[in-house]
């Protein structure tokens, strides 16, 4: 569990990021949360599908980086082989304090909704980037953080009344994931859900319309798109293990 | 000329008519020829309210009208029933229970675990032995994820759910959604035309409601069946003494108290108390034989009973309810079916009046007269199959009492005088002495019961097999015993994955189910 700890220029004055990429700052995940705002980078290397919150059975977007829990195939040591990493992914270990708000949080603008999760490995106090200035003011590394943070809170909120949509529409269809590696055993994976491309083009015309209007309709063919790239990740499985 | 069925009028609006209203509407627009639908509901009879429990098949009778689980669970305040629980059936003791579960026992539909079970049945009950749901009732835990989609299972079950919001629920659906005509009227009379059919039922508000095809569900008025037609009522009091019902809504002691996923069903001196937990309260009530005890006894019991849970017993509302156990002669008259409780009623033992109106509402729904004349076959041949289905249910229910121990009143001994056990039973009941139940012991393609209810409550009882020819040592033994320990596996697995009852519930109605 986080640790986080309302972002503070006094508290957090000596405060270190590690930036590079790895397994050991939690990045060995098969499945990677991300929002539609994203999609048309995604798809150019990722496979995107929905997938269910255990806590509550409302599905998410994610994209899928490995076939097992805790294989990321983008992930060779410290580099992330792809041009696009994921908000989710880049934006650790900040997240926002707004849910875990503490009585004392009386500070004013932006800054005071950032959080940083004080337990992540990847924040220390001798090697990495600086939070804040000596004067107290944010470095640039943060507020290009920041930047990122917020794009992916609102990201979250315009997602989530996108699956809102495709729920109502009926449009979520389980992914039968039928996979026959060379060397490991054929797998069928469940849990992961796509959309019914046949069916996009047979909503009722003035829901098209909105649709194409809102970005969902886009939205949801870069999602059926997207699938392409599971042969990709099979593909590297399969040299991987040869 | 053919005559075609182009309106369907029912008469009756409790969870029977609303639930054939469903069935039909739904099936039958599906399949290109629409009759209209109506139905009538009396705007001043209150409905019974019977049938809280349900069987597993209610999913996809619900699934089949179109309904949203989530919605259902929401608004019928209905929760899960893995089965039912039956205490102090066999010896009366207080650690005397066995369970009823809705999942069937490991590889059920190739391996008869029933003798290798009996050879090592010190080591753990029938049902814990060969399914696990035993074990989740006893730890208070859902058959299913909130990741798990609508109406499917991680284990089976069926549901606990309000009647009387039940109906109001599907009044909706039936008229919002399926094209069900819907008139508030009292029936004061029937007008037949020349072959004895009903042309119209008369009402006060509405005038004659003419139709084709008539179903009654006025309950246990059986206004048309019985009252029109005068079709005789078969009793089946000499074998099922029941007669009467005392019940209660019963308040949990906190709003978020456990929910028990199975019906607890504890054997009295003179019948039994049922105990069914909705996500808002209890339905708890004693069926008694008013041969055997009298109503003051009987109440004093049912308060006893709800002692341990209720502060105040008397401070609750108790109704009392006349059961006629039995069923009519014929279902399907000239043109007029009886669903519900004008066909028939039988103690709530084994939850048989709603799966009763689910099946007969999905006969009429596939096997649709396309014409008057066919009717007839039609008819025949409903008749002779729920004649069969209801000795089934009555020889099933039967077994619950002919099994039992108890010596400590008349009512249980009298239950296994032979004078009051059907033929067909006692000839089963024989057999399985020395064979245990299985597939073939049972005629018809679908039954009611399958082989594998008769092996719970059999070997639940403590009924004993023993054949004569050794079992132990045949090839079989090492692939029953290696379904025991999967059992032991799924066991272990279900109970640390599956969350409390209370927990899913209140999070279907925070989060809700999805579709798929």
């Amino acid at each position: 569990m986080p640790t986080p700890e309302i972002l503070d220029p006094k508290k957090h004055k000596d405060l270190r990021v590690i930036t590079e990429r790895g397994a050991q700052y939690g990045e060995n995940i098969h499945l990677s949360p991300v929002v539609a705002d994203e999609l048309r980078k995604l798809v150019l290397e990722y496979a995107v599908f929905l997938a269910k919150d255990e806590d509550t059975g409302r599905f998410g977007l994610y994209a899928l980086l490995g076939f097992e829990p805790k294989e990321n195939l983008y992930l060779t040591r410290s580099s992330w082989n792809a041009s696009y990493v994921p908000l989710h992914i880049r934006r650790q270990p900040f997240l926002t304090g707004t849910t875990h708000k503490t009585k004392n949080d009386t500070q004013e603008g932006p800054s005071a909704l950032v959080a940083i999760d004080v337990d992540s490995p990847r924040v220390n106090r001798e090697s990495g980037e600086r939070l804040f200035e000596e004067d107290g003011s944010q470095t640039s590394f943060l507020r290009e953080m920041i930047r990122t943070l917020s794009q992916m809170m609102s990201g979250q909120a315009s997602t989530q009344v996108f699956i809102d949509q495709l729920v109502e529409q009926d449009l979520i269809e389980p992914a039968k994931l039928d996979i026959q590696f060379t060397e490991r055993e054929r797998r069928q994976y469940s849990g992961l859900y796509t959309i019914k491309e046949e069916r996009l083009s047979a909503l009722p015309e003035a829901t098209l319309a909105r649709w194409s209007e809102k970005g969902y309709l886009q939205a949801s063919y870069l999602i059926c798109f997207s699938l392409g790239h599971i042969q990709r990740l099979v593909d590297q499985v399969n040299r991987d293990d040869s | 000329m053919v005559k075609p069925i182009t309106s369907v009028v029912i008469v009756g609006g409790g969870t029977a008519g609303w639930i054939t209203a469903g069935t039909l509407a739904a099936r039958v627009s599906t399949q290109g020829h629409s009759p209209t639908i109506t139905l009538i509901e009396s705007p001043n009879v209150p409905t019974v309210g019977v049938g809280e429990g349900t069987w597993p098949t209610m999913r996809s009778t619900l699934r089949k009208m179109g309904i949203r689980e989530t919605d259902f669970i929401r608004r019928c305040h209905a929760s899960f029933k893995q089965g039912a629980k039956f205490a102090r059936w066999a010896t009366g003791k207080d650690d005397d229970f066995y369970y009823h579960p809705l999942v069937q026992p490991h590889q059920f539909s190739q391996l008869n675990l029933a003798p290798y079970w009996q050879a090592e049945r010190q080591q753990a009950s029938f049902s814990q032995a060969v399914c696990p749901q035993e074990a989740l009732c006893e730890h208070g835990l859902a058959p299913k994820l909130i990741t798990t989609p609508e109406f499917e299972a991680v284990a089976n079950y069926a549901y606990h759910l309000d009647a009387g919001a039940f109906s109001e629920f599907l009044k909706e659906h039936c008229t919002q959604n399926l094209g069900v005509r819907h008139l508030q009227a009292d029936v004061s009379g029937v007008e037949s035309a020349d072959n004895g059919d009903i042309k119209a039922v008369l009402t006060g508000q509405e005038g004659p409601v003419e139709g084709d095809l008539f179903i009654d569900c006025t309950g246990f008025k059986s206004l048309l069946l019985g009252g029109h037609f005068q079709v005789p009522f078969r009793s089946c009091k000499d074998v099922l003494f029941i007669d009467r019902a005392i019940a209660a809504h019963v308040p949990y002691p906190e709003e978020q108290s456990p929910i028990a996923s199975h019906t607890i069903s504890t054997a009295q001196d003179a019948g039994w108390i049922w105990d069914i937990g909705l996500s808002s309260r209890r339905g708890v009530g004693h069926v008694y034989s008013s041969a055997h005890t009298s109503e003051e006894q009987a109440y004093e019991q049912l308060k006893q009973y709800l002692a341990s849970s209720v502060n105040d017993p008397e401070a609750l509302k108790f109704r009392t309810i006349d059961i006629e156990p039995g069923h009519r002669e014929r279902f399907w008259v000239n043109n007029c079916l009886a669903i519900g409780l004008s066909a028939g009623f039988l103690e709530p033992l084994e939850a048989s009046a709603l799966v009763l109106v689910e099946i007969s509402a999905a006969m009429l729904a596939e096997q649709f007269p396309d014409n008057r004349e066919t009717m007839d076959v039609v008819a025949r041949r409903f008749n002779r199959t729920f004649q069969y289905r209801w000795d089934r249910i009555i020889d099933f229910l039967k077994l619950h009492y002919s099994l039992s121990q108890r010596t400590d009143s008349d009512f249980w001994l009298d239950n296994r005088h032979p004078d009051t056990i059907p033929e067909s039973l006692k000839e089963l009941t024989e057999l399985w002495r020395y064979h245990p139940p299985w597939h073939h012991d049972f005629e018809h393609a679908v039954e009611v019961f399958p082989a594998a209810s008769y092996q719970y409550v059999l070997y639940g009882m403590g009924f004993e097999t023993r054949p004569t020819r050794a079992h132990h040592i045949d090839e079989n033994r090492e692939r029953a015993l290696e379904a025991f320990r999967a059992n032991q596996r799924a066991i272990e697995q279900l109970t640390q994955a599956l969350p409390s009852t209370r927990t899913l519930i209140n999070k279907i109605h925070e989060f809700g189910l999805q579709r798929v």
